[in-house]
């Protein structure tokens, strides 16, 4: 049971982190939008033409 | 039935156009929607159509309108000034409202706005609020953009920047979701600890999981429980009762007993239970909230009811004229009005004829003539002619402006319902203190004192009306979701609930109950002809602007004609139109169409009944409403309407101005209304629910509870049994939770309560009412499923 002094704290720590992660993104608009992103993604973008000469 | 290949609305005749081979083949429901289709597909864009089928559709969208709208008034320094911004990298930001937004190809296809409007540099789209934001060149055309919209099928308009409200806005969602995950990690930490606790913990590790709790407790009880505590206030101190109180006052005493429990070293508190709750209850309200919000940024637009320029006299001699934004006329100023163009403002006519449509102002279907002299009114189209008129009054000060003036202030006065929830919670209130105070004074008769107050305030904690508070919102969220994704935006729940009280249902008649422009009932064939008379029509009318041309272009669209070669065409205002196709001479006027001399055929337009305004009223009486008809027409029409859609002619009421209108609604109680034009715009307020149908002005959708994405009424009939089963539901949460309710109040008198039997027994309440509301009730299942 002894291991419980570390293993609560780091979980705190963990849990502390991310709270901390979520207040952070939460400020910089990450929720702002929820619909968009998730159709956007779907989305193929083609790659342009010039570029695709480049590579080859 | 056939399904439009562009916007996916079933139509019973679909217009094709087998003459491009691009649209061979493909049904369409309107020449826009065709229109559209050709646009796309002659600028490379067709996988729209792939995306479309494979992406699926979010919401209904209405076939497309084309404005033909110049947007010339985009480009006015003035209106640059108001309406857009420069950022840091001298580009020009501005914001569209777009109509028709519906399925992730529209995303794809508006986020490529770049490629065909040069002068964009990035669109990014806000599906959501159907939001499209624009960066320009600092020099590009603003009207080349919003063309390009147009043309795509969107109609765009224009939003006013209002950095302060928004950003306000924008924080308060931010702390909304703060709040949610602070209170999502306080209660699932505390879990942790306190099923430790129950599962046996004991001396040393008991105390410190226990002190663990409050910790995570305290934000979850402060910061995130504070919305709670702020209505709770706010609702006694105007001496009003809501459901946030019991719920206050039980996480208050709940904070009072685990701080009490840390300092008497007792290891139980009830944190475990609260927080959740916390966390639930924030979550529901927040979907409310969203749901809601999505009706109303159509409210929050700054839609102007004239969005095109207009031309204004820069000379004495009326000669040259230069392009401006309505908004900025001044009394004086004069203006040249040409077929088509909405009347922005009140005026006199000082050359020129014109035929105007008052079905918007004033609800008359017939058009009316003005000549120089007579006076025009903001709201109103122009049907047929051109001419000069003087500014009178601009802006506000219209006969329009005023209305509208009147429609704002009536939301500002309309008096909030006592929602059911509000009236329960009163009762509940008093039912719950009065049994804290009997079990104190009796278990302090029985003992000692501290036993009596741990006891009373563990049943204040325990009764709380968690279930409840959760359960209606997601009753509501369900309800306007389920609206939303059939074309029904509602405003607020409040909407639902007195939706679900109404006796009487008025409803206007140009527009509302009809469809609001000419459309050809019969046609007569009397003689042969030689060439097939449909192609005839369309190929002669097709090139006239009056309303009746258009009605009958639209007739011998659906007849599936063919546009021949017309020779001499001429054009008879206000008579008719006559031609010479393949060496016969064609002339249609006086309802009837000639060759040579020879009557082909007589047709008769009306403003004709829609489809399912009978099915509708039949509907409704069934369920024991009261159907009316309130209009400003004259009477013969009205009561020709009324006759056909099956509605009573004693309560039929004609010639009723919109004043009177108004006021007929705030005589009557638990009443419907549904209108569309500006002359229904008060009457829409006043009515305990306004419904606006699809194409109405935008000042009724300002002015409405209810705004009807899909053409037709038939959404009104199951709008209304909608919400009578929401409140049903709503009812059956009530007695569940209150049940649940009795049960804790019975173990805490018979002193059987624990923080472990609470823990069982709140969650058990708070899951039964939502199996309950997503169940929903049998009616509500089959609703839109025939």
């Amino acid at each position: 049971m002894e291991v419980i002094a570390i293993l609560i704290p780091l979980a705190l720590l963990l849990g502390l982190f991310f709270i901390g992660a979520f207040i952070w993104v939460t400020h910089k608009g990450q929720y702002d939008d929820l619909e968009t992103p998730k159709l956007r993604m779907l989305l193929d973008e083609k790659p342009k033409r010039g570029k695709v000469h480049e590579q080859e | 039935m056939e399904i439009c290949t562009h916007c996916d609305e079933q139509v019973e005749v679909a217009v094709f156009d087998d003459s491009d081979e691009a649209s061979a083949g493909y049904p369409f429901c309107c020449q826009g929607c065709l229109t559209v289709y050709k646009v796309l597909q002659s600028n490379g864009f067709g996988e729209y159509y792939q995306i479309k089928s494979a992406g699926g559709i979010l919401r209904k969208r209405a076939p497309i309108q084309l404005s033909r709208s110049h947007f010339t008034y985009l480009d006015d320094s003035s209106f640059l000034l108001e309406y857009t911004e420069l950022n840091s990298n001298n580009q020009r930001l501005i914001s569209f409202y777009l109509e028709g937004i519906h399925c992730l190809a529209c995303l794809w296809l508006i986020e490529k706005l770049p490629e065909i409007a040069p002068d964009v540099l990035e669109a990014k789209l806000d599906m959501e609020n159907s939001i499209v934001s624009l960066t320009l060149k600092a020099e590009g055309k603003l009207s080349q953009a919003a063309i390009a919209l147009d043309r795509l099928g969107y109609r765009p308009h224009p939003l006013k920047k209002n950095q302060k409200a928004e950003e306000l806005k924008k924080r308060e969602e931010r702390l909304q979701l703060l709040r949610i995950g602070v209170a999502a990690a306080g209660a699932s930490n505390i879990m942790l600890y306190a099923v430790s606790i129950y599962g046996g913990a004991e001396g040393s590790y008991a105390a410190i999981f226990n002190l663990l709790t409050v910790l995570f407790a305290i934000p979850v009880l402060t910061f995130s429980a504070w919305p709670f505590y702020r209505t709770a206030w706010l609702s006694l101190r105007n001496k009003e009762m809501s459901i946030d109180v019991p719920i206050s006052l039980a996480l208050l005493c709940g904070g009072v007993m685990g701080v009490y429990g840390v300092v008497m070293g007792i290891h139980e508190n009830y944190f475990d239970s609260l927080t959740a709750l916390v966390f639930l209850l924030l979550l529901s309200r927040y979907f409310l909230k969203h749901i809601q919000d999505k009706g109303l940024a159509a409210q929050d637009l700054h839609f102007f009811y004239h969005n095109d320029s207009v031309q204004k006299s820069v000379d004495g001699a009326h000669e040259c004229f230069t392009s401006i934004h309505p908004q900025f006329l001044e009394v004086g100023d004069v203006i040249q009005l040409n077929v088509e163009d909405f009347v922005p403002i009140d005026g006199v006519i000082l050359r020129g004829d014109l035929r105007i449509n008052m079905a918007l102002l004033s609800g008359e279907s017939e058009a009316k003539k003005c000549s120089v002299g007579d006076a025009v009114f903001a709201g109103t189209q122009v049907v047929q002619g051109t001419a000069l008129v003087r500014v009178d009054k601009a802006a506000q000060d219209t006969r329009l402006g005023k209305i509208l003036k009147s429609v704002e202030d009536g939301w500002s006065q309309k008096a909030p319902i006592v929602k059911v929830t509000q009236k329960i919670s009163s009762y509940f209130l008093w039912t719950v203190c009065l049994l804290a105070v009997s079990l104190f004074i009796k278990l302090s008769l029985e003992g000692s004192l501290s036993h009596a107050l741990e006891q009373m305030i563990t049943l204040l904690i325990v009764t709380c009306p968690c279930a409840l508070a959760l359960a209606t919102p997601l009753t509501f969220t369900r309800a306007l979701g389920l609206a939303a994704r059939h074309g029904i935006v509602v405003r607020n729940d409040a909407v639902i609930e007195k939706l679900s009280q109404v006796e009487k249902v008025y409803f206007d008649k140009t527009g509302t109950l009809t469809v609001g422009r000419p459309s050809v009932v019969s046609c007569e064939m009397l003689n042969k002809s030689w060439l097939p008379i449909h192609d005839v029509i369309l190929s002669l009318e097709k090139n006239s602007k009056h309303p009746m041309a258009h009605a009958l272009c639209e007739y011998a669209i659906a007849h599936k004609a063919k546009t021949l070669d017309v020779e001499d065409f001429e054009e008879i205002s206000g008579r008719g139109v006559a031609g010479t196709i393949d060496g016969h001479r064609y002339s249609i006027h006086s309802y009837q169409i000639y060759e040579g001399s020879k009557v082909l055929a007589s047709f008769s337009v009306c403003d004709s009944l829609r489809e399912d305004a009978a099915r509708v009223v039949a509907s409704l009486s069934e369920r024991g409403i009261q159907v009316g008809v309130i209009s400003g027409d004259k009477a013969s029409f009205a009561h020709d309407v009324a006759e056909q859609a099956g509605i009573p002619l004693t309560s039929v009421f004609s010639e009723v101005s919109p004043e009177e209108k108004n006021r007929m609604m705030q005589a009557s109680q638990h009443v419907l209304m549904v209108g569309d034009g500006a002359n229904d715009a008060m009457a829409l307020t006043s009515a305990d629910v306004g419904i606006a149908v699809c194409g109405s002005a935008d000042i009724s959708l300002r002015a409405a509870d209810v705004y009807l994405l899909n053409p037709g009424l038939s959404s009104i009939s199951e709008l209304h049994m909608l919400s009578i089963e929401t409140m049903r539901i709503i009812r059956r949460n009530l007695v569940l939770s209150l049940s649940y309710n009795a049960i804790s109040v019975m173990a805490v008198f018979s002193g059987l309560i624990t923080p472990l039997v609470a823990a069982i027994i709140m969650p058990l309440s708070s899951l039964t009412v939502l199996v309950s509301t997503l169940w929903g009730t049998k009616k509500q299942r089959s609703l839109w499923k025939s």
